[in-house]
């Protein structure tokens, strides 16, 4: 399935120039101050790939040591001197790497940096990437005594060897005959980019030893702390685990970092000691775990940007899921902006979760509470938007606002399609069962207590808002709303008593709140 | 590099301003990049060019698209949609609508990414004007780096003095390091209005660039929606306002900044 590394072959017939020596002066100056240079089309010299041309594309092969010379240039078709002021040419950078620590993977990291280099280079403009490049050589370079292409390719390897000493060996075809382009484009690059995008979907959390930190809300939630995971892209859509990647490499000390992660202290759940110790320190003590992949376990935090709310329905045991954009109300009875209050500002609110549309996408998705098996309504534009990664098995189970608008309409809808948690809920990742199903009408308060799950909670209350909090509030106004949402919490209790509650369901069916006596607490 | 923002109560003439310091500016022969910061866009009139794209479609485009941009460098894409897209090149000068403002969803992302790219771009060019709206969001949020100098323009009107001194307020609350401030009065037809606005420049610390006339020949142009950079050269605040880029450009000589970079432009005319 992997597309084979191999130097490509040069058609007989061509025009080919070969640059080994070293070349210790260039014309032109090299520094980050050029990056940015935008070369206007009055002082372009030649335009190199661009919209004007089909043909154009960079890319980078790794391959065994043996088969790369070190330094050496090739120049396929016409070079600077040949061509014609004013006019564009179709452009292919081909680099060749090999080193001990390279491998398939590193190359879109290294590829990268093409653009990043290349602009260093005084008179010379390098957009996009990959099949979209667009470069510009300026006049005034070539007046300054810029000749051929070979020392636009000999400076760059030099700054590519400078840059990222793991590249031991490095050299360049750089390919201006149209048809030769065109073939290797189609041929061997095309492939190649494909296969990577695949990989996205491939790589997984236990494959690699880092993962990624992204601060860059923590202006509006300061205890917000995004972990970005290959399973677990960001929840405001924007970065996967790639991209934390590439933005850490580039700037280390901003706000992507690397964060190591260390012992896997529960593979379903998606906890890391590494990760809870950089979560802790990250989050000023806010909290001390986080779990990837659960919902209700020490659940990510949001800083309130997240693409959708993921929400606990008690009533059938299930989760439903609504998307920013969701102008109805939730079977719930609540609408996105009013949980959304409930689910951002940097804490863990069990209940709750702020989750990105690209973590629909993740095989892990959810997968210590049974992933979308346990979910139970989403809204209709969220779910067509993510369709295609519901399992074919339960496309039918999930109601939308079309199914079920309210919980005795979902009710229904879930006992008439049979959903799994109507008898309960068996999670692929590992075939066991986690929920009972429904039980019949609760006529008193029942507490029931299971051995698998142990669920600690600490003896003192968090100082946190909870979905209950505003109904047991002395001064409560007349009209109360009732909590909607009813989980084990802790509720202040004398210092010396630990309260364990096992894997505890708890319907109230009554609360009655009056003023408190003198005396009482 | 040397920014100049051009500020001040809507409707005072930051356009005619704006655009007329492009116009000088640029034909002096240095590399002008002009900004479009109003969201109420009519900068590209004023200079009777048209643009196809902002910063803001772009921005847009990235929000929706960055689920399918796979494994490629977000930063590299949009860097290149911008350049592509929305920087445009005229003859003398390039410029770049910021367009609409933010939507639904999470922007902290892309306006990282966004700063990053326009930080690369301003630096290349000699002077980025930018025709902000009446007040100094731009800078606060950091979206292109603090300007070097504020132009704040206002009429004769109590309204748009008071803007100017909130404006200058402000700067000095959100401590935004400005080399100089400076007022110019537009469309004032009267001594004693003139009087006036030389009065609160004295008392508010601003220096006063200059006192624009209500002009027929602008007038003519706005009534027939004609570019004002078509503004007749014998008409007042053509004059004046010509005037004023000399003398700035002269205020950057005694500010010890070398100009050796115009010496050696006009040396290739």
């Amino acid at each position: 399935m992997a597309v084979e590394r191999k130097r490509i072959e040069i058609p007989e017939g061509l025009k080919v120039k070969e640059v080994v020596e070293e070349i210790k002066e260039f014309p032109f100056d090299i520094s980050p101050m050029y990056e940015g240079e935008r070369i206007r089309k009055e002082d372009m010299f030649v335009e190199l790939g661009g919209p004007g041309i089909k043909a154009k594309f960079e890319l980078v092969i790794a391959l065994p040591m043996d088969q790369v010379n070190d330094g050496k240039v090739t120049i396929v078709g016409p070079d600077l001197d040949e061509m014609e002021e004013g006019k564009s040419y179709p452009y292919a950078m081909i680099y060749y790497v090999a080193g001990k620590m390279i491998e398939t993977d590193l190359e879109p990291v290294i590829e990268r940096r093409n653009h990043d280099f290349q602009n260093y280079l005084e008179g010379y403009m390098h957009l996009n990437q990959r099949y979209d490049i667009w470069c510009r050589i300026s006049k005034s370079a070539i007046k300054k005594g810029l000749k051929s292409l070979a020392q636009i390719a000999k400076a760059t390897m030099m700054l590519y060897k400078n840059e990222l000493p793991f590249i031991e060996k490095i050299e360049a075809i750089y390919i201006t005959d149209e048809a030769l382009v065109e073939k290797l484009l189609k041929e061997v690059a095309m492939p190649i980019y494909e296969e990577r995008d695949k990989r996205v979907e491939m790589l997984h959390d236990e494959d690699v030893d880092v993962f990624y930190s992204c601060t860059l809300c923590q202006s509006f939630a300061p205890t917000n702390v995004c972990i970005i995971s290959p399973d677990r892209p960001s929840l405001c859509g924007a970065m996967t685990w790639f991209d934390g990647r590439a933005a850490a490499k580039v700037d280390p000390e901003g706000p992507v970092r690397e964060v190591q992660k260390g012992e896997c202290l529960d593979p379903i759940k998606g906890e890391y000691a590494g990760i809870n110790e950089f979560a802790a320190r990250e989050s000023g003590g806010e909290y001390t775990r986080v779990c990837l992949h659960s919902f209700f376990d020490a659940p990510h935090t949001s800083c309130g940007c997240f693409e959708t709310i993921g929400f606990y329905i008690p009533e059938v045991d299930g989760i439903g899921f609504v998307h920013r954009g969701f102008t109805g109300t939730a079977p719930n009875g609540l609408t996105f902006s009013t949980m959304a209050g409930q689910t951002g500002g940097g804490k863990q609110m069990v209940g709750f979760l702020g989750v990105g549309i690209a973590y629909f996408r993740s095989k892990k998705f959810l997968q210590a509470d049974g992933g979308w098996y346990r979910v139970v309504w989403m809204a209709k534009e969220l779910k067509e938007r993510v369709k295609d990664f519901i399992p074919e098995d339960m496309r039918d189970k999930i109601a939308t606002e079309e199914d079920a608008k309210t919980l005795d309409e979902l009710k229904e809808f879930l006992k008439r399609v049979n959903h799994p948690v109507v008898t309960g809920v068996v999670r692929p990742v590992d075939g066991k069962k986690i929920t009972e199903g429904w039980k019949e009408e609760v006529e008193e308060v029942k507490e029931e207590v299971k051995e698998e799950v142990k669920e600690e909670v600490p003896a003192t209350a968090p100082a946190a808002p909870t979905p209950a909090a505003p109904a047991v509030t002395p001064t409560a106004m007349p009209t109360i709303q009732l909590p909607t949402i009813q989980l084990p919490q802790p509720q202040a209790i004398p210092a010396g008593i630990k309260l364990i509650i096992k894997d505890a369901k708890i319907t109230i069916d009554k609360v009655i709140i009056r003023k408190a006596e003198k005396g009482e607490k | 590099m040397t920014v100049i923002a051009v500020t001040g109560k809507g409707g005072t003439g930051k356009t005619l301003i704006s655009a007329l310091l492009i116009y000088f500016i640029s034909k002096d022969g240095y590399r002008v990049l002009a900004v479009d910061a109003d969201p109420d866009s009519n900068l590209p009139d004023a200079l009777g060019v048209e643009v196809s794209s902002t910063l803001g479609d772009v921005r847009e485009v990235f929000q929706v698209s960055r689920d399918k941009i796979g494994t490629m460098d977000k930063e590299q894409w949009l860097e290149g949609k911008i350049y592509a897209e929305a920087v445009h090149e005229f003859e003398h000068y390039d410029l770049l609508v910021m367009g609409r403002p933010e939507g639904e969803g999470c922007y902290c992302f892309v306006n990282a990414l966004l700063r990053n790219i326009l930080k690369r771009l301003v630096r290349h060019y000699d002077y980025v004007i930018v025709d902000s709206e009446a007040g100094l969001e731009l800078f606060s949020r950091k979206t292109i780096e603090v300007a070097d100098y504020v132009v704040i323009v206002t009429d004769m009107s109590k309204k748009g003095l008071e803007t100017a001194r909130r404006i200058k307020a402000l700067s000095e609350e959100l401590n935004l390091k400005f080399k100089d401030m400076f007022l110019i009065g537009n469309r004032i037809s009267s001594k004693e209005a003139e009087d006036k606005i030389k009065e609160f420049a004295k008392l508010e610390g601003f220096k006063l660039l200059e006192v624009l006339p209500y002009d027929e020949a602008v007038v003519d142009l706005d009534v027939r929606g004609e570019p004002i950079v078509n503004l007749p050269e014998d008409s007042e605040v053509y004059k004046r306002m010509r005037r004023v880029v000399d003398r700035f450009l002269n205020i950057r000589i005694l500010d010890g900044v070398v100009e050796w970079q115009r010496g050696l432009r006009l040396k290739s005319f």
